[in-house]
């Protein structure tokens, strides 16, 4: 089993996950590229061989009105195929996960437009890697925008528009307030589309009422036969939450005390429930799967859970 | 987990050597600059170039002084970057043809203070502009820092990941002091960000016999030692310092 973690690396000061630049700076992937690079040689030094790179790796690309940017992943095609090698060398599974503004579902059209061509683009550069079928690329659902049903038909619709090579590599993530467990299962029923369980969002929006085996046996069961399925693991935060406020009309901040929401990530992994929740898939021999931590503290996170694996449950640790 | 240097993505620089009068001429007329593909630093991603200058440069030697955005990476042949030389026995190899913007030069040089070797130092902008001399420019994590902080406050003059070569391997002191009578290596221990998180370190671990053998005297201090007990640990390092008949202010170390 591998774990992962999510773009940003803590484990080393001045490691940037891409060009962070803003477009009157002239941002370029291959600069993103050059970073990434950074960020590989700092993994394959931890021992790490899963990571999910940033969603801004190529600044713009599909922006539809900075088009002088949508040339960068033609002009890098080398570059891309170096990372590419790098990857395979160190035995890296890698992957994007589409941003907050990438809604397939979208009913604007305008907005559909854009994220299919950010899912277009995000695909191009994972075949431009020349990675295997297991770099994929994650997406919710999106938006219910009052009717379920014809907000999940759209996102059906817009799923079956998408080139082979793009829809090839998508796939589908329960959210933990729209699309449940049962409801993407719909979308694999109807697109082959392969369904990545969150195990938080899981626990936050299960109206089916499934049990956790049942809801992550169905998931691992969608991805084909000849690619290991990944899934993500957070904890909930349960620390006090400070918050900063600014007075209305007045330069005044002051400081509240919030309790954390359940769907929050929290800084670590309980290495308890991450244990009991592995423990269960073993014993109901479930496919195996590869774990990405969604954890506020990042690579400092997967590190620690390693350690804390090795100490109580040496038979995950060294899976 | 709070904001710090750790997390703010500042504009990163990475400060290369310029070696030659060539290669002056190529970044600041063709605008680029290159580094072999498979002697890349670790941390060759950055915003802005910045150019350490050798003793080549006359005035302008030993010290940092122009830095120019970076527009783009290529990866391509040393034969297609340098055309007239075609029988170079690296001619086959792959480069990083690191393309920049134009030079600006520097409010104010950074000099080294000691004559030592420099390759590549990764750090941001903000350091670029402020730093006083080359040890201002490394980027530390947040111990690292503090005692860099406490050393200036006191005074003490120390370089920053000092290059020692042991064979093959390559070894850096996280703080090389230099004495009337000897040479004191701080080493750090166990620093992360996080104290308790074991990160592998970049820099292989260099044993303190092979240190003592090339006349080091090695003193090796937890992250968490330095973050509760700084003036203690800075006792230590000043009586040691002291034994050795203070600091030595000669250039070559």
């Amino acid at each position: 089993m591998r774990l992962g973690f999510p773009v940003k690396v803590l484990g080393q000061p001045g490691l940037k996950s891409h060009d962070t630049r803003r477009w009157q700076n002239r941002p370029h992937l291959s600069v993103s590229l050059a970073y990434l690079r950074d960020v590989f040689v700092y993994l394959s030094r931890q021992d790490i061989h899963m990571y999910r790179m940033a969603s801004d790796l190529a600044p713009y690309a599909a922006h539809p009105e900075m088009r002088w940017f949508h040339g960068q992943i033609d002009e890098c095609t080398k570059e891309l195929a170096m990372v590419g090698k790098m990857a395979e060398k160190h035995g890296l599974r890698l992957s994007f996960h589409l941003s907050m503004s990438t809604v397939l579902n979208s009913p604007d059209e305008s907005i559909a437009r854009h994220s299919a061509a950010q899912v277009i683009a995000q695909a191009r550069m994972l075949e431009n890697m020349d990675l295997a079928a297991e770099a994929v690329l994650v997406t919710h659902v999106g938006g219910v925008y009052g009717d379920k049903e014809s907000a999940l038909g759209r996102f059906l619709e817009r799923c079956e528009q998408l080139p082979d090579l793009s829809r090839r590599r998508l796939v589908v993530e329960n959210d933990n307030s729209r699309f449940s467990v049962g409801d993407i299962s719909r979308i694999h029923e109807e697109t082959g589309v392969p369904l990545l369980f969150d195990y938080l969002h899981f626990h936050n929006y299960n109206p089916e009422d499934m049990s956790l085996t049942e809801a992550l046996e169905l998931c691992l069961q969608s991805w084909p036969q000849e690619v290991k399925p990944k899934i993500h693991f957070s904890s909930p935060r349960t620390g006090m939450r400070v918050v900063e406020r600014r007075t209305t009309g007045s330069n005044d901040r002051s400081l509240l005390l919030r309790a954390p929401h359940s769907f929050q990530h929290s800084d670590f992994i309980d290495p308890f429930q991450f244990i009991s929740f592995i423990r269960a898939a073993k014993r109901k021999n479930l496919r195996p799967f590869d774990v990405v931590l969604e954890a506020k503290a990042k690579d400092l996170a997967l590190l620690h859970l390693r350690e804390d694996l090795a100490r109580l449950a040496p038979e995950i640790a060294f899976d | 987990m709070t904001e710090n240097d750790l997390t703010r993505e500042e504009p990163r620089v990475l400060v290369a050597v310029m070696n030659n009068h060539r290669d002056f001429r190529i970044a600041g007329e063709e605008g680029w600059y290159r580094v072999p593909y498979e002697r890349a630093p670790s941390r060759l991603g950055a915003d802005f170039l910045a150019l350490y200058q050798t003793k080549a440069f006359g005035e302008e030697r030993w010290a940092v002084n122009y830095y120019a955005p970076i527009r783009r990476y290529h990866i391509v042949s040393r034969r297609s970057l340098l055309p007239d030389e075609p029988d170079h026995p690296r001619a086959d190899h792959l480069y990083y043809k690191i393309e920049i913007g134009a030079l600006h030069r520097l409010p104010r040089p950074i000099p080294s203070r000691r004559l030592r070797r420099i390759t590549f130092i990764p750090t941001t902008l903000d350091r670029l502009l402020r730093a006083q001399e080359i040890n201002d420019l490394w980027f530390g994590d947040a111990v690292e820092e503090k005692l860099w902080q406490a050393f200036k406050e006191n005074g003490i003059s120390a370089e920053r990941y000092y290059p020692l070569k042991e064979e093959e391997e390559a070894y850096q002191i996280d703080f090389a002091l230099f004495c009337k009578d000897g040479r004191i290596a701080v080493i750090l221990e166990g620093q992360t960000s996080v104290d308790n998180v074991s990160v592998v370190r970049e820099q292989p671990r260099i044993d303190d016999y092979d240190l003592a053998a090339r006349g080091w005297t090695v003193l090796r201090f937890p992250g968490l030692e330095l973050i509760e007990s700084l003036p203690s640990c800075l006792d230590r390092i000043q009586g040691a310092v002291a034994k050795q008949r203070g600091l030595s202010s000669e250039q070559w170390g």
